[in-house]
């Protein structure tokens, strides 16, 4: 399981799915699998158009009289790994189910969502019922199978192909993105560790070569496992890689005059086993090692696709997308890859009081005072408004509209959130809100009508609305006209996370933390509610929205002590219909942080060598 | 070159003795004298014996403090020279003629001075304010006091008046010395119990109970010297040790009668008292090897706690114990200012008759104090050769050898003097002895047995040899 | 070598007394003593163990310097390329094997316009390349783990004192000096540019160190070049003295 967070999410290491039946080596007899898997289920949002791996269903061999064996546990197939018995569903794949019991067959070309090319031959294992060597990925096991994945045979054989797949191939590591999440550089540690035998001169393939917007090339590196063209072809549905030429100047292109611009284009980066095709924007800016994991969610759209969040120190580097059956599969799209700009870019880092000329850093109580002094005299007038951004988790929103209703009296709650845009034909939506669904949970459970933000700016306009408290700095319209209309408000109280042109209008700005700054849920556009965990904390002054309204209740005088997003679920959770039933803790994923091989080297006070002198890597675009 | 810097500078010291010296005595006179210079009224009266006001000055603030705070440079850069190094040279004046000359060190002397001095004098908060404080106080006074009895130069006559270089001569002489140097151990052992650290305790403990051991030996080793010449005071032994063992006097031309005879000095008389009264008082300054109340690898001290020029007063008076270990010795065993074969008559009656007194004592004041160098070197030497004693070693070192060797030598030599008061047959032991001694360090230590049947085995590389194979071994004995 | 301990654990008269080896002790000291105080100090800095008159074998620092010797682990310099720019490729390995984490990069990309040819074969180069030379404990690790040999420690320096600590955190303006170095391995002496070769090239496989590829400088500039041989690369003096 480690690995997979470790290594790039590609599914390249599956966990077994929960149930599956394991093996008792101990046990002479084998096990009796006494809660058979559940049946796939097929209830993604798009099931229309998920593919189905179609090579990978053998047919389970019947019992025929013919000397074909009888199952040994009906209804499985059982075989035997490395001595090992295992017993495998049917039409199982036995480069995963071999993982069940300790076993682990290398393999580049294999992927658990793609159809098989067997083509690599990295997956060669010996078998009773084959006099040759056999490609695990493509064998279907049948009952009383003997398989061998490490004799010296399946070794000398795994030296072999090794040795021909680094026959042209650069070895540029050193430049190379993918060193060290690398199955070439693995497999060479790991099946070959000798030099190379070649006399004479390496192939040469064009280098860097840009195939679209997300993807750079470098046919070099390719070891020509079809990967992407599969993924394309297969998953995303847009086919636009392709395999040229024959032998051994094979190389993988685009179509001519095509360009890789799909919005799913960045998961061929995932799936390449090695470093062709790297990603533009991550390129170059750290080692793989360096990074720690965490798993969140993807903020880009209202799918809420599962990842990995990389980050190093207190920067966010790249998303990754987390195995998810229900949202998102394996794979999440381009446009949510660069989402997490804004986690690391104009970030409000300070509490400021006061509009324009008068604006100034202040400290967190006296801005505290300074709100709860003017709101208190504004407490249930229609002259206060609440707008609500759909960006901010379950908890944030809980707490605050909570603080909303109970220590503003406010009956209902605009919704701000970012502007809708294009969505596709896979994952993407059209709403950029990650949590809008969760929003509108949260308002009928705590009894607060939703108001679209039209209104607001009607009630602005008109002067019926004198003061606002904003929780989140997205408005769904051009934040410079939206600020205009905030600069006739006589009090804003605005928690944001990034600078804007609303953020110049408030009279207390308060900074907000995003997501991947402490824990949560968000519920998507399905209604499916997923834990997301803290990569980093908050630098300084930055809270959390539900922290803020937290501090302002209690300057309210509210005896509120919640000193975590899981104090606030808890709280205010049951309160929620569709909420109540949530195990916040149970759904939290297994990993916490995977950290890196070695944290960012750092200096006596703390921060990377260099830091002081040249500024923080943020501030140099990072 | 080089050794000609060395005589230069060996010349500047003794002419700084020399005149402070010569200082000495022309002031001294000049008190006695009467203030001739203040009118006739104060000559008339005068101010007989108040000669010790300026020997007090000038001894024990000019030459004890002055040779011991020399003795803290001296300290670094001989054993720096002992050891194949440089020593300090690295504080220089910038001055025209002085600029880049470290001038073997000395400027560093003033830099230890400022940094002293100017130090934070901090007390822990825990410690005991007025025995914190008195214990520097306690270390020090003594030892300054204990030079009062010490005779740097002899009786001349100045002005007309009789003048010496001693503050004080009362009749107890050397029981002052006793007495007093007892009293340094309140010092030490204040300062280790005020400071309430244990270490610093420890350092006390360890400082009383060897100053208590060797007090013993020390009275001991002198009561030898004091039989022979009969006297406690200390002037008084000086000048029984200027006569002559055995007397040869010959007829000079120019000079006249010349006594080139053996004179009597303690060391010839009481080599075995004067290497009892040399251990146990070197004990007493608690200089290595005696250094384990300082133990510095271990406790640090009994004023670990103590900082500034509090500390400065501890090592100050550790220097000046040297410099006074070093002037009584002179004074008991090496016969004070006494020059010996036969240039003391001559001296005196030349410059008697020249009625140069001032010149004549300050003579004989140099030759005390180039012995008393002498001995400061020693003492100096003594802690760069040898390693520290074990604290077991140290207390049976006092009891079990030093104590009996005293007793012993107090009975022989009380004998000896009973037969001969000529002390002759007391000095011919003492030069078996002391020849016995010698020979013995001068002899070829043999080569060890085994050794010997080393010496033909192939050395290793690093001149090791190898250990003899049982085989090889067993050969050589065919 | 004035004293020999003796194996034999028995002790004579001699060594019971006591005394006498204390006289013969203090007699070695004064005898140091004595020659160094009146014998004028040998400067020569060579000289390790000295058995002239004086045997004062201490070398006044600042002012009289012992010549580091032969493979010496200096100042790092960053290794230029014939064009004068970096051979590090910002690959990380050094600041990954730092054991003081000392090493801060940042990389960047060469557009593949690049006017140089070395440029733009290559594709990355470090924007940022910082030793914090106060926290360097001076292992060698990095010079260890290079792939590119493009950091050595061969300048014969160590690193100059500074009044604040900023001044000791190097970059590649003060890092990049000293003889380029060019290997045959080096991709800008196998192809022209990133995209697929016209011709495949017919030079055999070689690796760093195999071979030597004469520099394209003007001429004239041929000396600041470092043989690359198997021998300890020589200590080179060429930074301002
Ligand atoms: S693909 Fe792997 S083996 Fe090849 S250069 Fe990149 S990291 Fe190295
Ligand atoms: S580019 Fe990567 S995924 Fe595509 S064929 Fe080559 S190695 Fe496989
Ligand atoms: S010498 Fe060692 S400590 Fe210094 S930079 Fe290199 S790897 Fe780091
Ligand atoms: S190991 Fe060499 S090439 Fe890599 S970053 Fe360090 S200096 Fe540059
Ligand atoms: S994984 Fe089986 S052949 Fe590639």
């Amino acid at each position: 399981m480690s690995e997979s967070d470790r290594k790039k999410p590609s599914g390249d290491a599956q966990p077994s799915p929960p149930g599956a039946p394991t093996v008792h080596p101990a046990a002479g007899t084998g096990p009796t699998p006494t809660n058979p898997p559940p049946s796939p289920t097929a209830s993604g949002p798009r099931a229309g158009i998920e593919h189905q791996p179609p090579a990978a269903k053998p047919p389970i061999p019947p019992p025929t009289p013919g000397g074909k064996p009888t199952p040994k546990h009906p209804g499985f197939v059982t075989v035997t790994v490395d001595g090992k018995e295992l017993v495998a569903k049917p039409g199982e794949n036995m480069i995963d189910a071999v993982k069940k019991v300790g076993s682990d067959i290398p393999y580049y070309c294999y992927h658990h969502r793609l159809s098989i090319a067997a083509n690599c031959r990295m997956c060669l294992v010996e078998v009773s019922n084959s006099p040759k060597l056999v490609p695990a990925c493509q064998t279907p096991m049948a009952e009383g199978m003997v398989i061998h994945t490490n004799s010296p045979r399946v070794q000398e054989m795994q030296r072999a192909v090794m040795e021909f797949l680094l026959l042209n191939h650069p070895v540029d590591c050193a430049i190379c993105d993918q060193a060290g999440e690398c199955k070439l550089e693995d497999y060479y540690q790991r099946h070959d560790y000798r030099s190379s035998r070649l006399e004479g001169e390496k192939l040469m393939r064009a280098k860097r070569k840009v195939l679209g917007p997300t993807v750079v090339l470098d046919q070099e590196r390719c070891v020509q496992c079809t990967r992407c063209v599969r993924f394309m072809a297969e998953v995303a549905r847009e086919p636009q890689l392709g395999m040229f030429g024959r032998g051994s100047a094979e190389y993988i292109d685009t179509f001519p005059g095509k360009q890789l611009d799909s919005n799913y284009s960045g998961n061929t980066v995932d799936i390449c086993p090695v470093g062709a095709l790297l990603n533009r924007d991550f390129r170059f800016r750290a080692r793989s090692w360096f990074l720690s994991a965490a798993p969140s969610v993807c903020t880009g759209c209202s799918r809420g696709c599962s990842t990995f969040v990389d980050f190093m120190g207190q920067d966010m580097y790249r998303y990754r997308p987390r195995e998810n059956e229900q949202i998102n599969k394996s794979w999440m799209c381009d446009q949510g890859r660069l989402s997490y700009k804004y986690v690391n870019q104009h970030r409000v880092a300070a509490v400021m009081l006061g509009r324009g000329e008068d604006r100034r850093e202040a400290t967190v109580p006296e801005a505290l005072r300074s709100v709860a002094e003017q709101f208190k005299a504004l407490a249930g007038t229609e002259g206060l408004a609440v707008l609500a951004s759909p960006v901010a988790s379950n908890e944030d929103l809980l707490a605050t509209l909570s603080f909303a209703r109970d220590a503003l009296g406010v009956r209902s709650v605009f919704v701000s959130g970012r502007p809708g845009g294009a969505g596709d034909h896979y994952l993407m939506t059209p709403d950029k809100n990650p949590n809008r669904r969760g929003l509108e949970w949260i308002a009928r459970g705590l009894d607060l009508a939703l108001k679209p933000f039209s209104e607001l700016a009607q009630a602005i306009n008109s002067g019926k609305v004198k003061a606002l408290y904003a929780i989140g700095g997205e408005v769904p319209v051009d934040p410079s006209l939206v600020a205009q209309g905030f600069a006739r408000l006589e009090y804003l109280v605005l928690q944001a996370s990034n600078e804007s042109a609303i953020t110049a209008q408030a009279q207390v700005l308060l900074p907000a933390a995003v997501h991947v700054e402490d824990e949560g849920t968000f519920t998507n556009l399905d209604g499916i509610t997923q834990r997301f965990r803290r990569a980093y904390p908050p630098r300084a002054d930055v809270k959390p929205h539900w922290a803020w309204a937290v501090a302002l209740a209690r300057e309210f005088g509210f005896p509120w002590a919640h000193a975590s997003a899981r104090d606030v679920f808890r709280e205010w959770g049951p309160r929620v219909a569709e909420l109540a039933s949530f195990d916040w803790d149970g759904a939290a994923p297994p990993v916490k942080i995977a950290r890196g091989l070695n944290p960012l080297p750092t200096a006596a006070d703390g921060r990377p060598p260099g830091y002081r002198e040249f500024g923080p890597p943020r501030d140099r675009g990072i | 070159m080089k050794a000609l810097e060395v005589i230069i500078a060996i010349g500047v010291i003794l002419g700084a003795i020399f005149g402070l010296s010569a200082l000495a005595y022309a002031l001294g006179g000049w008190i006695e004298a009467g203030f001739p210079f203040f009118g006739h009224r104060l000559v008339e009266s005068g101010l007989p014996g108040w000669a010790w006001v300026s020997n007090m000055l000038i001894l024990v603030l000019g030459f004890v403090m002055l040779i011991a705070t020399f003795l803290t440079l001296a300290e670094r850069k001989w054993s720096a020279m002992i050891q194949d190094r440089i020593g300090p040279n690295r504080a220089t004046i910038d001055l025209p003629g002085l600029r880049g000359r470290p001038l073997g060190g000395v400027f560093h002397v003033a830099t230890d001075a400022l940094k002293m001095l100017t130090k934070e004098d901090f007390r822990p908060k825990v410690a005991d304010a007025l025995l914190f404080n008195l214990g520097p106080i306690l270390a020090f006074a003594p030892v300054l006091a204990l030079f009062a009895v010490v005779p740097v130069g002899p009786q001349v006559t100045v002005f007309g008046q009789r003048v010496g270089l001693q503050v004080a001569n009362p009749d107890f002489g050397m029981l002052w010395v006793f007495a007093i140097a007892s009293l340094a151990v309140y010092g030490t052992s204040l300062a280790g119990w005020a400071s309430n650290n244990k270490f610093a305790l420890l350092g006390g403990v360890r400082a009383s109970s060897q100053m208590i051991s060797y007090e013993v030996a020390l009275g001991l080793g002198l009561v030898g010297v004091m039989m022979a010449f009969s006297s406690v005071r200390l002037p008084e032994l000086i000048q029984g040790q200027t006569t002559h063992l055995w007397g040869g006097t010959v007829e000079l031309p120019r000079l006249g009668a010349v006594n080139l005879g053996i004179p009597a000095w303690g060391l010839f008389l009481q080599p075995v008292g004067f290497i009892v009264f040399f251990a146990a008082a070197f004990a007493e300054t608690k200089r290595a090897p005696f250094d384990v109340p300082e133990g510095e690898s271990e406790i640090i001290g009994y004023f670990v706690e103590y900082s500034g020029m509090k500390f400065g007063l501890f090592m100050i008076s550790e220097f000046a114990e040297v410099v006074i270990l070093a002037a009584i010795t002179t004074a008991i065993f090496l016969g004070g200012w006494n020059i010996g074969f036969g240039f003391d008559s001559t001296l005196t009656r030349a410059l008697t008759q020249a009625n140069l007194g001032w010149l004549l004592g300050a003579i004989y004041a140099t030759v005390f104090w180039i012995k008393a160098l002498l001995l400061c070197y020693l003492q100096l030497a003594i802690r760069w050769t040898f390693p520290r004693f074990r604290y077991d070693q140290i207390q049976s070192l006092g009891w079990k050898i030093l104590l009996p060797i005293a007793l012993a030598n107090i009975f022989i030599t009380g004998a000896l003097i009973l037969v001969d008061p000529s002390l002759r047959s007391l000095a011919v032991l003492g030069f078996v002895e002391i020849g016995f001694v010698l020979a013995l360090t001068l002899r070829r230590p043999e080569p060890a047995g085994h050794e010997a049947d080393d010496a033909h085995l192939p050395a290793d590389a690093h001149g090791h040899a190898p250990p003899p194979l049982p085989g090889a071994a067993a050969a050589s004995h065919h | 070598m004035a004293y020999k301990a003796t194996k034999n654990p028995t002790t004579d008269l001699r060594e019971r007394l006591f005394l006498p080896e204390l006289l013969r002790g203090l007699a070695i000291t004064t005898r140091h003593f004595l020659r160094n105080l009146f014998n004028p100090r040998d400067t020569n800095v060579h000289v390790v163990d000295r058995k002239g008159p004086n045997l004062v074998s201490t070398v006044s620092y600042p002012e009289e310097k012992t010549p580091y010797p032969p493979g010496y682990r200096g100042l790092h310099r960053l290794v230029p390329r014939d064009d004068g720019k970096p051979r590090c490729v910002a690959c990380y390995m050094c600041a990954t094997i730092c054991p003081a984490q000392c090493i801060y990069i940042e990389a960047g990309e060469y557009e593949t316009t690049d006017p140089s040819s070395e440029s733009r074969v290559i594709e990355k180069y470090p924007t940022q390349f910082v030793i914090d030379e106060l926290r360097c404990i001076v292992c060698g690790l990095c010079v260890d783990a290079c792939p590119k040999d493009a950091i050595r420690m061969d300048t014969g320096l160590h690193t100059p004192s500074e009044y604040n600590r900023s001044g000791f955190v190097w970059d590649i303006p003060k890092l990049l000096q000293g003889p380029a170095v060019s290997h045959a391995s080096d991709p800008w002496n196998k192809r022209a540019s990133s995209a697929t070769p016209p011709h495949q090239h017919h030079e055999p496989h070689t690796r760093i160190g195999e071979g030597l590829v004469p520099l394209k400088l003007p001429t004239g500039e041929q000396q600041k070049r470092t043989e690359v041989t198997d021998q300890a690369i020589p200590v080179t003096r060429f930074l301002k003295d």
